[in-house]
């Protein structure tokens, strides 16, 4: 809104000039987190007052870790107050032309409706288990999947035709191959389906989803300010992506939300993200690591929760369903590291410093090529 | 200039439709005003066929010139005899109902139903009937729901019969039961399945057979009974059962001793397919079971034939039934008033024998035996024990007050002029009083396996000491009947269902199965070469071991046996297994304290890579220790990298001192003090939860004490309003 007024008045008159302000990436990215860090402020309170009238709280699920106390009974549906403060952030701050922003929203959205979706039924059931369903989930998260692969590969592809279906990896400068568009579409589509569920996964104690997610998404905003600006990307060898920017916005209006939540969400939590926070955020990390060509840095990234995604998969699918027996003590990881005797906040602390530490690693792929 | 054309089209089928469908309206009504036509519908075995044709003859007796319609499914059971009877038979399609899920079956019963719906509705408006009889099975499901909503648009002026043979009704038939006009039911306890239209009728068949006077049956019968035996009759049905006609000549050994007052009659069935042969089955088990000498003496005391033609003798000189539990055979023995043991053949669908043989146990009229699910040479067979039949034919022919009871009660079980009374409910000639919306007696269905589960590991798990699975589930037949249908588990190729019978024969305290525990615990044979890839190691998986350990701490069975099997699964390659061999160590701590190998045992697994491992040995050494090695083991422990094996370490220390192995003293203190005692874990402390707890707690206690006293005068006054 105020990016679209300001250009509009620097243009009719010289005594705006001072608007011209909004065309810089770095005041409208700083701007869109304020704002976002301020609506979450502004509304939790209500929000979490609001959540428990309605009787939204967290259901008792079966996890094999005994804790001191139970959490159920803890306001859940976060998430919609991190949606609610990145959208109305970029209302504000947002250029509603970019189609970055808009496959990056659409992502975030989808995925939070999703969640959503889940979290009730969860409420409504009364149990922990029994949200959607399994296939259900699949379904709607692979729905989005196709259309966003196809806009990825399609026509309409916002990085452009010789861009859009080449391969780039970390620590090296060219693209590694051009699995052509049906290959690569597949390949978004399954890694967009498999980041949203790692973060689903990932959001099992307080605080542990919230903060990895805010380094990634801080990362993801240096790259796409560093792929969207003609000179630094020329310098650091990396693709010119016209109007990437407009990430750089996003991520820290991403930031600003996921800082604000997190101040009710630090142990012990007063809300808790649920589905709608988690898919959505996972939904909006994929799309933003597609979108900026760095999805294969995302296992690097992210790889706290490809590690909390892989062991739940391995331990249920292959150990507990097939083998018979358990591979790791515990799954996913932040409940092995429970069972093995270390607190829940120090389990929190640790995996969030090693989520620091890859995303360090992943900032030194900017210039380590 | 098209549309008006096609709207023309169609506006002129659909009057042609209605008026199709009024004419065919119209002409059914008149056509079931004038004579009586009856559809008769219900199939798939012999059990659902025989009844149908039985009231087809009670009404045709009634009204010679009564027209008939058979509608069953091709290829079934009704091909054969109705045929073989001679009423016109049609097709439709239909399929066995497979259960709410979201899959290619019940895609294509679906579809199955669909067809058959649709030629059901063509076969009514040409027949038009005027009473439709359906007996049950999914075959006469589409001919019932096609009356049903042609009836819903009131077309059809035909009345709806459902007949259920057995005491649970099946799937189908307690939907469809609840809308049609009477539901003829032969057990009492099904009127609660259908409180507004069921009556208690009986079970119709064809040809009844009566008592004779006993001098008569002798006299008909091609063998001699000397005076003063006791006759037992045995069979498995016209086919024959294999583990009846092997488990009583498992049994004649043991009433060998008995023959003086002893008659058994055996009725070995007619089968004759590859698959079981019963009279050479039965031959040659008798000569590689008994004795030669033994082979002669049996004679004095047992007739075998393959078939008997005139039942009815055989019966009248009767004192037990030895029998299946299939509706038929439970008529014939209630109709003849004879108390039976009844041995219900398992893994049939809904276990409707087992259903059938507690309804009657229920009644008091009928004692059970449950068959084994075994394996033999590869195969799956069922199974009961000589021994055992022989103990219960003993044991209530020498209570001869017990089998008068039960005969008396037999007598009353299942209701005599079972086509009459159908008749009368046909007609509405208030001939019998059927007793429609009669209160209905109470009957409780038997768990699933899991939801058994859940029951008996919840009580359980509340106290583990005082348990008894006898107290959870009330009545020793369901509990026995438990036990086999786990104990059936355990020869299925999936493991997930071996896991669960290792599990239920925990619960329910299946001693006899303990070998079989311990050799599945012993097992090593290995699994397939992808499992071992993915970590599997061998075909009764880490689960299946861990919980077979588990469940011989639950059973609180030790024996010299069970101590081997724990010693060898103590160096197991799952960390689970070696972890719960340690933690039913401690449980048996008693029995095995001071024991040299055990010591050995538990000290290794103190060394042990897993650190569960560690901390249950720990707590088991602090059970079984009697001298300072335990102690010097333990004080080891201080330095661990894990608190919880620290911790485990010094509740063991406690136990020692508890058990008076070693004493606390300045020279314990001082050997302790290098105790690392930081801890990576704590127990977070929400004083506003606990206050909320508390006053909570006093709430519900309240409650439960004002439900207490509300609940005692119920039961009298339900009492006193009945008599």
């Amino acid at each position: 809104m105020i990016y679209h007024l300001g250009n509009f008045l620097f243009q009719i008159s010289e005594a705006f000039s001072f608007c011209r302000l909004v065309n810089y990436i770095s005041f409208r990215a700083i701007m869109a987190a304020l704002t976002s860090v301020i609506f979450v402020f502004l509304f939790s309170r209500s929000f979490i007052l609001f959540v428990h009238r309605q009787c939204f709280l967290d259901q008792v699920r079966e996890t094999g870790v005994h804790s001191a106390f139970d959490k159920s009974g803890t306001p859940t549906m976060g998430g919609v107050l991190i949606i609610g403060a990145v959208l109305s952030s970029m209302l504000i701050w947002g250029n509603w032309n970019s189609p970055f922003l808009l496959c990056s929203l659409g992502g975030m959205l989808w995925f939070g409706f999703l969640g959503l979706l889940d979290d009730l039924s969860k409420v409504r059931m009364k149990s922990g288990d029994r949200g959607l369903s399994e296939r259900t989930k699949l379904v709607l998260q692979g729905l989005f999947g196709l259309v966003f692969a196809w806009i990825c590969v399609g026509p309409y592809a916002p990085l452009g035709e010789n861009l859009s279906t080449k391969l780039y990896i970390p620590f090296y400068k060219y693209p590694l191959l051009d699995p052509g568009p049906y290959l690569y579409g597949a390949f978004i589509f399954l890694f967009v389906i498999f980041v949203s569920n790692a973060v689903n996964i990932t959001d099992g104690l307080d605080g542990l989803a919230i903060t990895p997610a805010l380094f990634v998404a801080v990362v993801l905003g240096i790259f796409a300010y560093v792929e969207g600006n003609r000179i630094y990307s020329s310098y650091l060898y990396y693709p010119y992506l016209r109007g990437a920017g407009e990430l750089t916005v996003f991520g820290a209006a991403f930031v600003g939300a996921g800082l604000g939540f997190l101040w009710y969400n630090a142990y012990p939590a007063q809300i808790f993200m649920g589905d709608t926070g988690s898919l959505a955020i996972g939904g909006t990390m994929a799309v933003m690591s597609v979108l900026l060509k760095q999805e294969m840095l995302f296992p690097l990234l992210g790889g706290l929760f490809i590690a909390e995604a892989l062991t739940s998969q391995i331990q249920d699918k292959i150990g507990v369903r097939w083998v018979g027996r358990r591979i790791f003590y515990r799954a996913p990881l932040h409940h092995n590291l429970q069972h093995k005797g270390i607190a829940e906040t120090k389990v929190v602390i640790r995996l969030w410093i090693v989520a620091g530490i890859l995303a360090l690693i992943s900032l030194a792929t900017l210039k380590l090529r | 200039m098209e549309t008006p054309v096609n709207g023309l089209i169609a506006l002129i089928s659909a009057l042609a439709l209605v008026v199709l469908i009024t004419f065919g309206s119209l002409r059914w009504r008149r056509l079931a005003a004038r004579e009586p036509r009856i559809l008769l519908s219900g199939g798939g075995t012999g059990g659902h066929v025989n009844p149908a044709l039985a009231i087809a003859e009670g009404i045709k007796n009634k009204e010679p010139n009564a027209k008939f319609l058979y509608v069953g499914v091709r290829g079934k059971a009704e091909t054969i005899i109705v045929r073989r009877v001679g009423y016109p038979l049609l097709f439709v399609s239909s399929e066995g109902y497979p259960g709410l899920k979201l899959s290619w079956r019940s895609f294509r019963f679906l579809c199955r139903l669909c067809i058959g719906v649709t030629q059901s509705v063509i076969i009514l408006f040409w027949f038009a009937p005027r009473w439709i009889i359906a007996t049950g099975g999914y075959v006469s499901a589409p001919v019932i729901l096609a009356s049903l909503v042609l009836r819903l648009f009131r077309i059809c002026p035909t009345t709806i019969f459902l007949h259920e043979q057995n005491s649970i009704p099946g799937q189908l038939n307690a939907v469809l039961g609840k809308w049609v006009d009477r539901v003829l039911l032969t057990f009492p306890q099904t009127v609660s399945f259908f409180p507004r239209n069921g009556v208690v009728v009986g079970y119709p068949i064809r040809h009844s057979i009566t008592l004779v006077p006993r001098e008569e049956a002798f006299s008909r019968l091609p063998f001699k009974v000397p005076e003063g035996r006791q006759v037992v009759f045995v069979f498995g049905g016209s086919q024959g059962a294999r583990t009846i006609n092997r488990a009583i000549v498992d049994a004649l050994p043991h009433l060998l001793p008995h023959r003086h007052r002893l008659f058994i009659i055996h009725g070995m069935g007619l089968a004759r397919s590859s698959d079981y042969h019963a009279v050479e089955d039965t031959e040659s088990r008798i000569r590689s079971a008994l004795k030669p000498e033994d082979r002669v003496l049996i004679e004095e005391f047992y007739f075998r034939q393959d078939y008997f033609h005139n039942i009815a003798d055989v019966y009248s000189i009767s004192d037990l039934i030895v029998c299946r539990s299939g509706a038929g055979s439970l008529n014939e023995i209630s109709r003849m008033g004879k108390p039976a043991i009844l041995i219900p053949k398992a893994n049939l669908p809904g276990d409707h024998q087992v259903m059938n043989a507690r309804a009657m146990k229920h009644a008091g009229a009928a004692e059970i035996l449950f068959e084994d699910t075994i394996m033999e040479n590869g195969r799956l067979l069922e199974k009961l024990e000589g021994k055992f039949l022989a103990e219960r034919i003993l044991r209530l022919l020498q209570d001869p007050d017990q089998i008068e009871k039960m005969a008396a009660n037999t007598n009353r079980f299942l209701r005599r002029q079972a086509i009459e009374r159908i008749l009368s409910e046909i007609y509405r000639d208030n001939s019998f009083n059927n007793g429609i919306g009669c209160p209905p007696v109470p009957f409780r269905a038997l768990f699933s396996n899991h939801r058994l589960l859940q029951i008996l590991s919840t009580a359980y798990e509340t106290s583990p000491r005082s348990y008894d699975p006898l107290a959870v589930i009330g009545d020793e037949d369901d509990l026995i009947y438990y036990r086999h249908r786990a104990a059936g588990l355990l020869s299925h190729q999936a493991w997930q269902d071996r896991n669960l019978g290792i599990k239920l024969i925990g619960l329910t305290h299946y001693k006899e199965k303990i070998p079989t525990l311990l050799h599945m615990l012993t097992d090593r044979s290995p699994t397939t070469r992808i499992r071992r890839i993915f970590g599997g190691d061998f075909e009764q998986v880490g689960f299946i071991r861990r919980n077979i350990v588990q469940a011989l701490q639950v059973m609180n069975h030790f024996d010299a046996d069970v101590e081997k099997a724990l010693l060898t699964a103590a160096d197991d390659p799952y960390y689970e297994v070696r972890a719960q061999v340690c933690r039913t160590a401690m449980h048996f701590g008693s029995a095995i304290a001071g024991r040299e190998v055990w010591m050995d045992t538990l000290m290794k697994k103190l060394d042990d890579d897993c650190f569960e491992v560690v901390l249950m040995a720990a707590g088991a050494l602090g059970e079984v220790g009697i001298d300072g090695r335990a102690l010097e083991a333990l004080l080891n422990l201080k330095n661990s990298h894990y608190w919880q094996v620290r911790d485990a370490a010094l509740k063991g220390l406690s136990r020692l001192v508890e058990r008076r192995v070693i004493s606390p003293s300045p020279d314990l203190l001082c050997r302790m003090a290098g105790f690392i005692l930081t801890s990576t874990d704590f127990r977070p402390h929400f004083s506003i939860k606990e206050t909320f707890n508390m006053i909570q707690k006093g709430c519900r206690d309240r409650l439960m004490i004002e439900e207490g006293l509300d609940a005692s005068p119920l039961p009298s006054e339900k009492a006193a309003g009945k008599s």
